[in-house]
């Protein structure tokens, strides 16, 4: 028989309940106190324009299986892309190796679940939207940025889209499904003058339709705002170097909080008394202004899941509640070693990773202080506008990079200012933030998190932010 | 052909694609299998806590009609999907632009021999898991027994095979199989609030050449204990040694520097400074895809072009920019076997060892930091800028002093070059990009 293409995701894996079943039992053979069988079938498309020309389009599918064996602290992971009977039953016995008892579970009844939520509806599924349409969203922010100045020299605006499909069936008897879109549309622009170039960058996107970049934020804004950083740029002067108060931008400044707090509240670096929080739950760590979430339910945001990647429903997350240490991102394996409930933060990057703790979207919850208001209040300091990144270590030191800021002068935002890089130490940076803004933001919804070699979509927010001293380094 | 991947012969399924989209349309076709084998294994206080190992088969390809290309790549080696896929790709081509710099490059009457370069080692495939398991747990137990380390995020083994297939509509069809091991250990040490941690890896494509446990130990401890009770410095300007870590770190940004991709993209710094003074003298860079058994090895590079050793910087000047084939036609240049598909990879890209003991660098400084280790981002290839969280070592009087962190570092690669004073004869290949110790004149460490 013909199949249109591409293929239902159940044209795929046309794997009776039986069976199913029959495959978390062998993975169960050597005992083992839990075993669980993630299906993914993602369809994926990239578009990508410089030089004036669409260069080139790509399309991906990724289609296979992952079966895990929890067996005390101890995981057993076998996957394949071979989706024969033999071969899923080599991966099963793969992930039961690590088990070695003489008692064996068996499966109960596998009950299809249902939830009533979902996060992210489209108009239309990405996959079947035409390539015309994306190739013009594509056109259009291209254009934007080119057109925006003439010194700007050289622009490259990439689409990608995919559909993720998943399916997760465990030894406790779940069987659940979802769809997931994700979009973004980034925007890298050159600018030259005088034999200076500099580089701007933009984006959006989420777990989104195309009617996103008509209703949200249009690809013309996206071109244009990477133009105008790039010019920016081009004035900007090298940062001052040594330590001074901080003041952090809306939005784009999540990424500090993303990198010093959320990573070290990840339970496995807390069950493995690693990260430096782990004996300091209920305790003070921060100014008793900060509170702190994590809420993958947010509608359409990029770290958005209806469930996550073993299948649980996730909840918004209070971390740190009024500088007060109250909540860890647990995934299956930390909250039953640790004996918490499940918050729904158990993701994986696709079919061949064992799935782990991980941030979905992070955020400071807004605080009293007037934006202008903060800024006011510095004489001397450094303000932080937009990052390239950062990255942490379990003691907590942290460093983020910022690709462009503004000095503060008697209270005002003077010269701007590329290329610095902030480094601290968590708890000390939590306690001196001074003073919060009324006016929460999230960032671009483009950012993607590395940690132990899996990359996820994530995103992070938060209001203007004080910090009393933090080191800047800078040339001059 | 049977439905049946495992019976697949993919060498044949690759020809069989080539034809295929020849036949449908398709002017120039490039068809890459990849069948892998994975292993890998974490082990945490003298426990197993991962154990993983797979087989997977992969395609790429690239489809060019009327100077119009189209990527594909799929974990679905189903002939239904695989036929689906070329002839969406013809069809997706010619929504893209004609590119006259597009297609696959010509057939290279040069053949590289595979076996001189020691890519697969038979006695990977033959380790059973025990033994696997053994060298991580064996690596932390020795780390384990010196009481200055307080906690562990384990040691881990892993092994990959990887059979790399490549056909063209040029006539290309060729093949090889190359191994990789490695076993790596991570530590933490001091209390709680006053942690330190750092690793030790060694990675290898001959499983008899990778270091010990024990050495893998020794120097995962050395490295982790060394920075217990940092102090923070002032901010200043002073000589900075690169360890040899940290200098492949260096010579990582300076690849994507000389990149054919950044240059005719005009994102590096060293746009237009081809046959130009870039550093000083003693300054050679070389990528070389021919070294036996070296990481950064292979035959041909993922066009099919084959591999070879091209000067990059020789005696400060600037030779070579590393090109894929679209990059060279751009530049007028030709390809120096660094082909990713879309992007350019280093083969091994290494700084060349100087004559000079680390021992001798560092008791050269008479006040100055030893670069250890960094965090984060903060390289701008278009300026050559540098900005990053840094942890080091603080010297005086050619000793080393008392370890330092959150500090950071910052200043330009261009300037760097120049400023590269002694370079160490310590340059041991440990990734695909590699050097020695260096000591460079003058850099900002940001402190308090």
């Amino acid at each position: 028989m013909k199949k249109t293409f591409p293929l239902k995701f159940e044209d795929h894996f046309s794997f009776s309940e039986e069976v199913l079943r029959k495959i978390l039992d062998s993975a169960l053979s050597r005992g083992g106190d839990f075993s669980e069988v993630f299906l993914e079938y993602k369809i994926y498309n990239l578009i990508n324009m410089e030089e004036d020309i669409i260069k080139e389009t790509a399309e991906s599918i990724s289609l296979g299986l992952g079966i895990r064996v929890i067996s005390g602290e101890q995981t057993g992971y076998g996957y394949s892309n071979d989706l024969s009977l033999d071969k899923i039953k080599k991966a099963a016995l793969t992930a039961a190796s690590i088990a070695s008892a003489s008692h064996t579970r068996k499966t109960s009844f596998l009950t299809p679940a249902h939830f009533n939520h979902n996060y992210y509806p489209v108009l239309e599924p990405l996959h079947q939207e035409p390539l015309e349409k994306k190739i013009s969203l594509v056109k259009k922010s291209y254009h934007s940025a080119l057109n925006s100045d003439p010194k700007i020299m050289k622009v490259k605006v990439t689409l990608l889209d995919q559909t993720q499909y998943l399916r997760i069936v465990n030894s406790e008897g779940l069987n659940i499904t979802d769809v997931r879109p994700l979009v973004k549309l980034v925007c890298l622009a050159v600018a030259e003058k005088e034999n200076k170039r500099e580089a701007g960058y933009s984006g959006g996107g989420g777990r989104i339709g195309l009617e996103y970049f008509t209703r949200e934020l249009t690809p013309e804004e996206i071109g244009q705002d990477a133009a105008k950083e790039a010019l920016l740029l081009l004035e900007a002067e090298l940062p001052p170097a040594g330590e001074m108060p901080v003041v952090l931008a809306p939005g784009h400044s999540g990424v500090l909080i993303h990198e010093a707090v959320g990573h070290l509240l990840e339970a496995d670096f807390n069950r493995k008394k690693t990260s430096i929080f782990w004996n300091k739950m209920g305790k003070k760590v921060a100014n008793s202004q900060v509170s702190i979430y994590d809420d993958p339910t947010i509608p359409h945001s990029r770290g958005s899941y209806n469930i996550d990647d073993e299948g649980t429903i996730p909840k918004k997350t209070l971390l740190i509640n009024q500088g007060k240490l109250t909540g860890l991102l647990q995934d299956r394996l930390s909250a039953k070693l640790m004996k918490k409930s499940l918050t729904g933060h158990g993701r994986r990057q696709d079919y061949t990773c064992i799935p782990i703790p991980r941030m979905s979207n992070t955020y400071v919850d807004k605080g009293e202080y007037a934006p202008e208001e903060i800024i006011k209040s510095v004489k001397k300091g450094f303000y932080a506008q937009k990052y390239q990144g950062g990255q942490v270590e379990d003691s907590g030191k942290f460093t983020f990079s910022v690709s462009s800021g503004n000095l503060i002068e008697d209270g005002k935002l003077t010269a701007p200012v590329k290329q610095a890089t902030l480094i601290g130490s968590n708890i000390d940076i939590l306690n001196k933030i001074e003073m919060i803004g009324s006016d929460l933001e999230f960032g671009l919804q483009t950012g993607t998190c590395g940690k132990e070699g899996q990359s996820m979509p994530v995103s992070d927010g938060c209001p203007t932010l004080k910090i009393t001293r933090m080191t800047v380094g800078g040339q001059s | 052909m049977t439905e049946k991947n495992n019976q697949v012969n993919l060498t044949a399924l690759a020809e069989d694609l080539v034809n295929f989209g020849k036949m449908n349309g398709a002017d120039e076709i490039e068809v890459t299998f990849l069948d892998g084998y994975e292993f890998s294994v974490d082990v945490r206080f003298g426990k197993i806590e991962n154990l993983v190992e797979a087989g997977s088969r992969a395609l790429g390809m690239r489809v060019i009609r009327d100077k119009k290309t189209a990527f594909v790549s799929s974990s679905d080696l189903s002939r239904e999907t695989l036929e689906h896929l070329v002839n969406n790709a013809i069809k997706r081509a010619a929504l893209a632009n004609p590119d006259e710099f597009s297609g696959l490059p010509s057939l290279s009457p040069k053949k590289v021999d595979v076996s001189p370069l020691r890519l697969f080692d038979p006695d990977i495939p033959n380790l059973n898991s025990e033994k696997k398991i053994a060298l991580a747990t064996e690596a932390e137990k020795i780390a384990l027994e010196d009481k200055r380390i307080t906690n562990s995020h384990g040691a881990s083994f892993e092994t990959k095979e990887i059979k790399t297939v490549l056909a063209n509509s040029n006539g290309f069809l060729q093949e090889y199989d190359q191994s990789v091991c490695g076993l790596s250990l991570g530590l933490q040490a001091g209390d709680t609030d006053n942690k330190v941690e750092d690793y030790w890896f060694s990675m290898k494509r001959h499983y008899k050449e990778l270091e010990p446990p024990e050495e893998i130990a020794r120097k995962a401890v050395k490295r982790t204990i060394r920075q217990l009770k940092p102090r923070k410095i002032k901010t200043q300007k002073v000589p900075v040694i690169f360890e040899p870590m940290m200098t492949s770190w260096l010579m990582g940004f300076l690849f994507s520097c000389v990149s054919g991709i950044s240059i005719y993209q005009k994102t590096s710094f060293l746009v237009d400074k081809l046959g130009e003074r870039i550093g000083n003298t003693s300054l050679n860079v070389i990528d070389d895809g021919l070294l036996p058994g070296m990481l950064g090895s292979r035959p041909f590079d993922a066009e099919g072009v084959p591999c070879t050793k091209t000067p990059v910087i020789v005696n400060g000047i600037l030779k070579n920019y590393l090109c894929n084939t679209y990059a060279a036609r751009k530049l007028d240049l030709k390809s120096t076997g660094n082909s990713t598909g879309v992007g350019v990879n280093p083969n091994n890209f290494y700084l060349e060892a100087g004559e000079v003991s680390p021992d001798k660098i560092i008791s050269s400084l008479e006040k100055g930091l030893i670069l250890i280790r960094t965090l984060g981002h903060g390289l701008n290839p278009v300026t050559g800028d540098i900005s990053r969280g840094a942890f080091g070592l603080w010297v005086e009087k050619g000793e080393i002093a008392y370890p330092v962190s959150e500090i950071t570092i910052s200043g330009n690669l261009g300037e760097i070059l120049n400023q590269i004073e002694m370079i160490g004869n310590d340059l041991d290949f440990q990734s695909p990009i590699s050097g020695p110790t260096i000591k460079i004149q003058e850099l900002t460490v940001a402190g308090m």
